[in-house]
């Protein structure tokens, strides 16, 4: 029964495969390069240092920062809205203070504010979504009090890639700084930290943007007064033993994932030759097959946006009488096809949307699947219903 | 007679390779080296370049918006004279 070749549609977990291109900076960085940039003043460290300077540069102009030294790279995500988040207390966020959030945020988010909500007192509301099940921009104003001191918005679902209007958002943010967490969009729909007037964005590398596990980073706006969750060696004003106040290195202690941020460069790289327009089409494409297929099959229930719509290519179903995690091992074994089930992290979603406890099982599909993988998904998801 | 040359130290790697890519764009010929052990004791990389170009140096830099640490000049007897910023 089992058929060959595997699907992977688990790209909102990790995209896989990489481009090729990847692959090979990451053979060229560990075969050619001394890997610790900066550090020293050979011209290997400075090559090394060359990497990160690419890199930065190339994200930079991905979400038009026109200075690439307010990018700063992390191991991930998490690591960047930990620093985000809780390196804003207790100095602008402090006991009291509130912060608003919408119900589709993941736990990187919902726990550093959970456990600040707990231990410091801090008020947290969420935006209210529309009939369509989106976050509702104009809830915001209502929301908004003189010390709210906090808008964080998770741009895409990882549960059902369901889009916020983060431009509607930051246009009537008010004081409150306005962080983003591009986990799922970063490399899959436009980001633009002028034109969305975003304070702190947070992404990783190794979803949409293509790059290796290992990676991630966040752009914070000049200004901004974000303390560093670690402080070391940088490299730079090694002769003072206070950290330096200027980005990256202010919050770039320690020598780097510098073999990771050169798969991370190859990997933008890839996505801005190819273009987000092609990207984004091509994952479209691919979820609204997927959507109208799924309609047609009887005990299939679907969550999120419908097709057509503007959404990413994230997926989140139940099949009636089946767990969640049944599924998932029988597409699994049976069908070869990965995908993930369960609460993706992200209870409050699930919440949200009416599957907590038992979740959803979530297909995601990347610039590297095709329709013929749709197909072979939609025919699988027909036998399992029909047990 | 050879035109003296100039160092530029700049508070971090990141700002080095963000000038050197920017001076080179504007045709100005430079060396990254590792700062002289006598300017200061940080293991940073700094900016040589002729000292002709001096302004247009600081004036593409702050277009820019990359701080300038200090300038330096370098001179026949191996001293460096500072001569800007601090």
């Amino acid at each position: 029964m089992k058929t060959n070749p595997s699907i992977y549609v688990d790209n909102g977990a990790t995209s896989f495969p990489k481009p090729p291109a990847v692959q090979e900076a990451i053979t060229t960085a560990l075969n050619e390069v001394p890997l610790s940039p900066g550090r020293s003043a050979h011209r290997g460290s400075l090559d090394a240092a060359r990497i990160l300077f690419t890199a930065r540069e190339r994200i930079a102009s991905l979400f038009n920062c026109g200075d690439s030294s307010r990018i700063v790279f992390t191991a991930n995500v998490t690591e960047s809205l930990n620093i985000g988040i809780m390196g804003l207390f207790p100095h602008f966020l402090g006991p009291g203070d509130h912060v608003i959030t919408t119900p589709f945020e993941h736990n990187s988010v919902m726990r550093p504010l959970r456990y600040l909500e707990q231990t410091a007192d801090l008020s947290i509301s969420l935006l209210s979504l529309n009939d369509k099940g989106e976050v509702d921009a104009s809830s915001l104003f209502p929301l908004l009090q003189e010390n709210t001191r906090l808008i964080i918005v998770n741009h895409v679902s990882n549960v059902t890639g369901v889009v916020a209007p983060i431009e509607e958002i930051g246009a009537v943010k008010g004081k409150a700084l306005f962080m983003v967490d591009a986990a799922q969009s970063a490399g899959v729909l436009p980001l633009d930290i002028e034109a969305m007037n975003i304070d702190f964005l947070a992404f990783t590398g190794h979803k949409a943007l293509l790059g290796p596990t290992g990676t991630g980073g966040f752009y914070i706006k000049e200004g901004v007064d974000v303390k560093p969750l670690k402080r070391g060696g940088t490299g730079s004003r090694s002769e003072e033993e206070f950290q330096p106040g200027f980005s990256p290195d202010r919050y770039e202690s320690g020598t780097p994932n510098t073999l990771g941020i050169a798969g991370l460069e190859a990997g933008v790289r890839f996505i801005m030759e190819t273009g987000l327009e092609t990207i984004y089409s091509h994952e479209l494409k691919l979820s609204t097959k997927f959507l109208k297929g799924l309609i047609r099959i009887k005990g299939i229930r679907l969550f999120g946006p419908p097709a057509d719509t503007q959404r990413t290519a994230v997926i989140s179903l139940q099949v009636e009488g089946k767990s969640e995690s049944q599924v998932a091992l029988i597409l699994d074994r049976e069908y070869g096809i990965q995908v993930r089930a369960g609460l993706h992290c992200s209870p409050a979603t699930h919440k949200a949307i009416g599957t907590f406890p038992q979740g959803t099982v979530r297909f995601s599909f990347g610039y590297f699947n095709n329709e013929d993988d749709v197909s072979r998904c939609l025919n699988a998801l027909n036998d399992i219903a029909a047990r | 007679m050879k035109a003296s040359s100039c160092v530029i130290i700049l508070f971090s790697i990141h700002f080095v390779l963000k000038a050197e890519k920017l001076l080179l764009e504007n045709n100005i010929s430079i060396d990254v080296i590792p700062v002289p052990r006598s300017i200061s004791s940080d293991c940073g990389m700094a900016i040589k370049y002729s000292c002709e170009e001096t302004e247009q140096v600081q004036d593409l830099l702050n277009r820019e918006r990359i701080n300038i640490a200090r300038i330096y000049t370098c001179e026949e007897d191996g001293d460096f004279i500072q001569v800007n910023g601090g």
